[in-house]
């Protein structure tokens, strides 16, 4: 059994939500979000020579940043940032709770997600800003928890990099 | 180009540093570098001079600053103080670099050492650091201690005194323990149920065990939440590092977190465990701590790192303390159960006598007029002792009723006078005889006397009141009046005054003795019975009464009627002051009223004689004679009178009246009178109709008259009747008076009609469901109407074979339902459609229900037997099982948790959801399938539902077509579409509540949920 703590950041109403909805194991009701702030759910990736279980860490999605429970991080080893393509200070949001993390507990693994992909005519990120993010050897994907769009990729991405 | 250059000679001079260098070697090498930077240089190197001051200048040049650098660290480790200072500027910096372990092993005895030494110099250095690490920690320990001591004060209080408390209290003293620890031992019932050990860092899942058959959700989400909840509560509450969230409880179960170096011990416990299952766990986590330290601190999620772990985690679920069933002590517990018997025999039967006993004494308690004064039971006899009032009841009868054997209680009474009002009264009742004009009752305590007496009985009441009033209660004879006895012997000879046929002539009253003379009639109420009813004294009265004839008119008729003795005919009366006779009487009669009459005039009423007529013996007799002859069937032929005899001779219809009856009333002397009668069949048609009346029994629809002289019969009948009726008919034309029949209507096929009918009517009352109202023939034709039970025989189908011509049959029947068993379990048959698991049948009148059946089926049997109920009629529902439904619970759960799911603005589900499709049609199948056979029919409503954006109404038409769209995929995987039913609640029932700006909607409501619907 290999499991990994992730923790998804990113602001409020991106869409961490959905996308662990529709593409994980789920036990807990999503009230945890807003008593408990945070919710705890399972995604299995299997890969040829073993399977690795993320365990989603999803915090409760804030703007406030200084109300960020930071030690909801401690001891994760990869992160899932979320902003929501049609909102581009939401990245700013989740690059912000990146650093916070990494001040706090050194540096580890992420991938970006730009949800809400199917929202094409509402899509603010020029192309230009996501191709100079893939440059610094980021992991950036556009994903769509609406149509499922590179999710599963995403996750598969992360799975590997922080099973090795 | 070849310039010529003076050879190199290497200075011979031997420097002071420069040796050990071998200078041949030098020069060789700077030849080599010249010619490199001139290739015309040929100089040649001869001989090397044995010192050279050049070459120390030549290593100045060269290596200058390195040597000096060297000197400088040379001097820095030489001089110890110089070292320090430059090691302690790295130090921290190498120590965080060390690897940990060997810097650990490294130090470990220099800081034991040192802390020793601490402790030895001021141990108050070191208790000021540690303090806040102790604190928690010491505060936690006596906490548990604390809740451990409660527990064991609450389990104690709780079994003090049941019967387990007896038990265990004789196991503590058997075993020398404390009372609370057994108690604690057998009361505390508990599971530990599953056993998480989480790492501390992460949050991770390192290892899972759980008990046999206890389940849970995916525990690694499980012990992630935990220690999410863990982290909540330290940062909500600012709670100190280490001291975790040590218990939670939820119901039956309670979590118990055990918070060691690297990872977290979570137990869960159902049931009541006891304070010391906490240090078991903590051993546990101390262990795992000691053997995989390391492995536990590098955990990075890959649990095969960490192999042993399980199974010690195992040990902490195999802790389990259930209501132990072994070694139960049963020979113990029958000897008890022997001795208790015993004993508990003889207690109740000493119990019961006790408390009948105790009835009897509070019988005699509240009986007036006895006082217990003392009472015991010894040996099993009764004994009591005390007073009684002679008046009261006997003890001795209030004991019947209360079982108390009689010949077992030993009685000591003394007779005493009981001052209680009533028994006061009785007395006074007694000795004071008052008379019926003086009424005692006792009010509010007191005896109240009321009434009339004599001064007399005043007097002795007076008295009595005076003896009393010491002690005793109050008698009052305030209300009594004085009656003096003048008073009452006016009043008595005032209403001897009114009295007709009594004449007072004188009275008088002397030294208490009363005088009365005068006169009275014998037949006059008796002056002396008047007496007993007033209350003067008879003794003291001295009448003198003279006999005398009153002549008022009453008393002068009761002495003609003793005198006279007037004969039937003749009545006495009063009118107007005379006394009339009338009617008729004997000469001899009325010569003897003529004399009494005059003998009256002298002053007397009139006596009035001349209504009297004077009837002769020869007169009445022809009376008699005469009205005999006028009678039908009696025919007078001789008759005389000779020497005061009376002679008759004649004929005499056996059904005319008896001649002898009418001598009655006549005033012949029947004596005297001598009759010769012979019978004969008068042909008179009255005779004649009688005659035929009794030989021919006509039929109720046959009236027989005489009309002018003839015989006439008029009706219905049927022909057997007539051709009877045609024979005397016959026989009569002999003399007799005609007898006509020929208005009599021959009704023979009517009447065989009839007689169908009538055996059809019956067959129709014996039939069970059928009530016959009324029925009637009228015309030939047959009219019926009543009651049927729809499940009852049809009235029509049982014409057939009785010969009754249904076209004359008019039949109106209501429908009712007939309480008859057999109806009551068709109809329940047919209303309540049990399964085949139920079996109706009908016992003894009542209707038994026996098998198995749903929840739903037995209420609505249970429902239909209160109705029947208030019938009469018995619906036994009490052998009914509920039928065991959980599997089909669970069947229904898993359907009502399924949801089919769609795109934004789609009715079609993605095909994503076609295995879920395929899963629902199953499930939907199983299900109905054992619904049917548990009796039930399952039906199940398809709602769709949108999310919020767009409009309303596209919103409610999109849910309801979502619906209809999964109803017909499900009919394709072959739901019967009878069994699907189907709504659209467009955004009013969403699963997760909606932001109204939201503008993509939410996909989770977009879907078809299923609800299990049990008919």
């Amino acid at each position: 059994m290999l499991q990994k703590k992730i923790c998804m950041l990113g602001g409020f109403a991106v869409g961490k939500t959905s996308l662990v909805r529709r593409f994980v194991q789920s036990i807990f009701s999503e009230n945890y979000l807003t008593t408990v702030g945070v919710k705890i759910d399972k995604k299995s990736v299997a890969f040829p020579d073993k399977t690795v279980d993320l365990i989603l860490w999803d915090l409760a999605g804030e703007d406030d940043i200084g109300s960020f429970r930071v030690s909801y991080v401690r001891g994760a080893t990869g992160l899932v940032l979320v902003a929501d393509g049609t909102r581009p200070a939401t990245l700013a949001v989740a690059l912000t709770l990146r650093e916070r993390c990494e001040a706090e507990f050194g540096a580890m693994p992420f991938i970006l997600l730009f949800n809400k992909s199917d929202l094409t005519d509402r899509w603010a990120i020029p192309e230009g800003e996501i191709d100079e993010l893939k440059q610094r050897g980021w992991q950036v994907y556009l994903t769509s928890a609406l149509s499922g769009e590179h999710v599963d990729d995403a996750f598969r991405q992360l799975a590997s990099m922080v099973a090795n | 180009m070849t310039s010529s250059v003076e050879p190199i000679s290497l200075s011979q001079k031997q420097a002071s540093n420069d040796t050990g260098i071998d200078r041949e070697a030098l020069a060789r090498l700077l030849v080599e570098i010249a010619r490199n930077v001139d290739p015309d240089n040929h100089t040649l190197y001869e001989g090397v001079p044995a010192a050279d001051h050049r070459l120390e200048k030549l290593r100045q040049l060269l290596v200058g600053g390195e040597i000096s650098e060297l000197s400088r660290v040379t001097h820095l480790l030489d001089e110890p103080e110089q070292l320090a200072t430059a090691v302690g500027n790295v130090l921290p910096e190498a120590t965080a670099r060390a690897s940990h372990t060997q810097l650990g092993e490294a130090l470990a005895p220099a800081v034991e050492r040192a802390a020793q030494r601490s402790i030895q110099k001021n141990p108050n250095t070191l208790t000021d650091i540690l303090y806040p690490v102790f604190l928690p920690a010491i505060r936690k320990s006596i906490g548990e201690k604390i809740d451990q001591t409660f527990q064991s004060l609450n389990e104690s209080l709780r079994h003090i005194f049941t019967w387990h408390g007896l038990k265990w209290r004789l196991e503590a003293w058997r075993t020398g323990t404390s009372f609370s620890a057994v108690v604690l031992k057998h009361s505390l019932i508990y599971r530990v149920e599953h056993v998480f050990l989480i790492s501390r860092a992460s949050g991770l899942l390192i290892a899972h065990v759980t008990s046999q058959d206890a389940t849970s959700e995916d525990p690694q989400l499980i012990s992630s939440m935990l220690s999410a909840i863990q982290d909540f509560v330290k940062d909500s509450f600012k709670e100190k590092e280490s001291s975790g969230l040590d218990t939670i409880r939820f119901g039956e179960l309670r979590l118990w977190s055990e918070v060691g170096q690297f990872a977290t011990l979570v137990a869960v416990i159902r049931g009541n465990p006891p304070e010391e299952l906490h240090e078991v766990i903590r051993d546990v986590l101390l262990r795992i701590h000691q053997e995989s330290s390391r492995a536990l601190e590098r955990f990075d999620g890959d649990s095969s790192q960490l192999p042993g772990v399980e199974t010690q985690l195992q040990t902490c679920v195999e802790l389990q303390h259930m209501d132990s069933k072994e070694g139960f002590p049963w020979l113990v517990l029958t000897a008890v159960l022997l001795v208790l018997i015993v004993a508990g025999g003889w207690s109740f039967l000493s119990w019961q006598s006790a408390h009948r006993w105790q009835t009897y004494l509070s019988r005699l308690a509240v009986q007036p007029g006895i006082v217990v004064s003392d009472q015991k039971i010894r040996g099993g006899d009764f004994y009591v002792a005390g007073l009684r009032d002679p008046l009261a009841a006997d003890p001795q009868s209030l004991l019947p009723g209360t079982e108390v054997d009689p010949t077992r209680v030993h009685s000591n009474w003394q007779f005493y006078q009981s001052l209680e009002p009533e028994f006061v009264l009785k007395r006074l009742s007694a000795s004071l005889a008052p008379p019926d004009s003086v009424r005692l009752s006792v009010i509010d305590g007191r005896i109240v006397a009321e009434g009339e007496a004599t001064t007399t009985w005043i007097n002795r009441a007076r008295a009595a009141a005076q003896q009393l009033s010491a002690g005793g209660p109050v008698f009052d004879i305030s209300g009594v009046r004085d009656v003096s006895a003048e008073e009452r012997w006016q009043a008595y000879v005032s209403r001897l005054e009114t009295l007709p046929g009594i004449i007072v002539a004188d009275q008088n009253v002397r030294d208490g003795q009363f005088y009365i003379t005068g006169l009275r009639d014998p037949l006059a109420a008796d002056p002396e019975s008047l007496l007993a009813e007033t209350q003067v004294d008879p003794a003291r009265v001295h009448a003198s009464w003279q006999f005398y004839q009153s002549l008022e008119p009453q008393f002068v008729l009761k002495r003609l009627t003793a005198s006279l003795t007037p004969p039937d005919s003749v009545r006495l009366s009063v009118v107007n002051d005379r006394i009339v006779a009338a009617g008729e009487a004997t000469t001899a009669w009325i010569n003897r009223a003529r004399t009494a009459a005059q003998q009256l005039s002298a002053g007397g009423p009139v006596f009035d004689i001349s209504g009297v007529r004077d009837v002769s013996p020869e007169e009445r007799w022809q009376a008699y004679v005469s009205r005999l002859e006028t009678q039908p069937g009696i025919i007078v032929a001789q008759q005389n009178v000779r020497d005061g005899q009376f002679y008759i001779t004649g004929l005499r219809d056996p059904l005319a009246v008896d001649p002898q009856s009418l001598l009655a009333g006549t005033q012949v002397d029947p004596a005297r009178v001598h009759s010769s009668w012979q019978f004969y069949q008068s042909l008179e048609p009255q005779f004649v109709l009688k005659r035929l009346t009794a030989s021919l029994y006509p039929m109720d629809k046959v009236r027989l008259s005489i009309v002018n002289g003839r015989i006439v019969a008029e009706g219905e009948a049927p022909d057997t009747w007539i051709d009877r009726a045609r024979a005397a008919a016959r026989q009569l034309s002999e003399g007799g008076p005609e007898f006509d029949i020929s208005k009599v209507r021959d009704v023979s096929p009517d009447a065989r009609a009839a007689e169908h009918w009538q055996y059809y009517v019956s067959r129709l009352e014996a039939q069970p469901g059928i009530i016959v109202a009324q029925q009637t023939e009228r015309g030939g034709d047959f009219y019926i109407s009543g009651l049927r039970d729809p499940l009852a025989a049809d009235p029509q189908a049982l014409l057939s074979g009785t010969k009754v011509d249904p076209a004359r049959v008019h039949s109106q029947w209501q429908f009712y339902q007939s309480l008859d068993p057999k109806f009551v379990v068709k109809r329940l048959t047919a209303s309540l459609s049990p399964p085949k698991s139920v079996r109706l049948s009908i016992i003894q009148g009542r209707i038994v229900v026996v098998g198995e059946a749903s929840a739903g089926w037995i209420s609505r049997a249970q429902a239909a037997a209160d109705q029947l109920s208030a019938d009469g009629v018995v619906l036994d529902v009490s052998q009914l099982r509920e039928l065991n439904l959980a599997e089909l619970n669970q069947l229904r759960e898993a359907i009502q948790s399924t949801d089919i799911f769609f795109s934004s603005g789609r009715v079609v589900p993605g095909p994503e959801q076609t295995p879920v499709l395929d899963r629902l049609a199953d499930q939907l199948k199983e299900f109905a399938e054992n619904a049917r056979k548990a009796g039930v029919t399952a039906r199940f409503m398809l709602t769709g539902h949108s999310d919020i954006t767009g409009r309303e109404t596209a919103n409610a038409s999109i849910s309801a077509a979502r619906a209809e769209t999964v109803r017909a995929l499900l009919n394709k995987r072959g739901v019967a579409p009878e069994l699907l039913l189907v709504r659209g609640a467009g955004t009013f029932e969403p699963a997760v509540p909606e932001n109204e700006n939201s503008r993509t909607g939410n996909s989770t409501n977009r879907r078809v949920s299923v609800t299990v619907n049990l008919e």
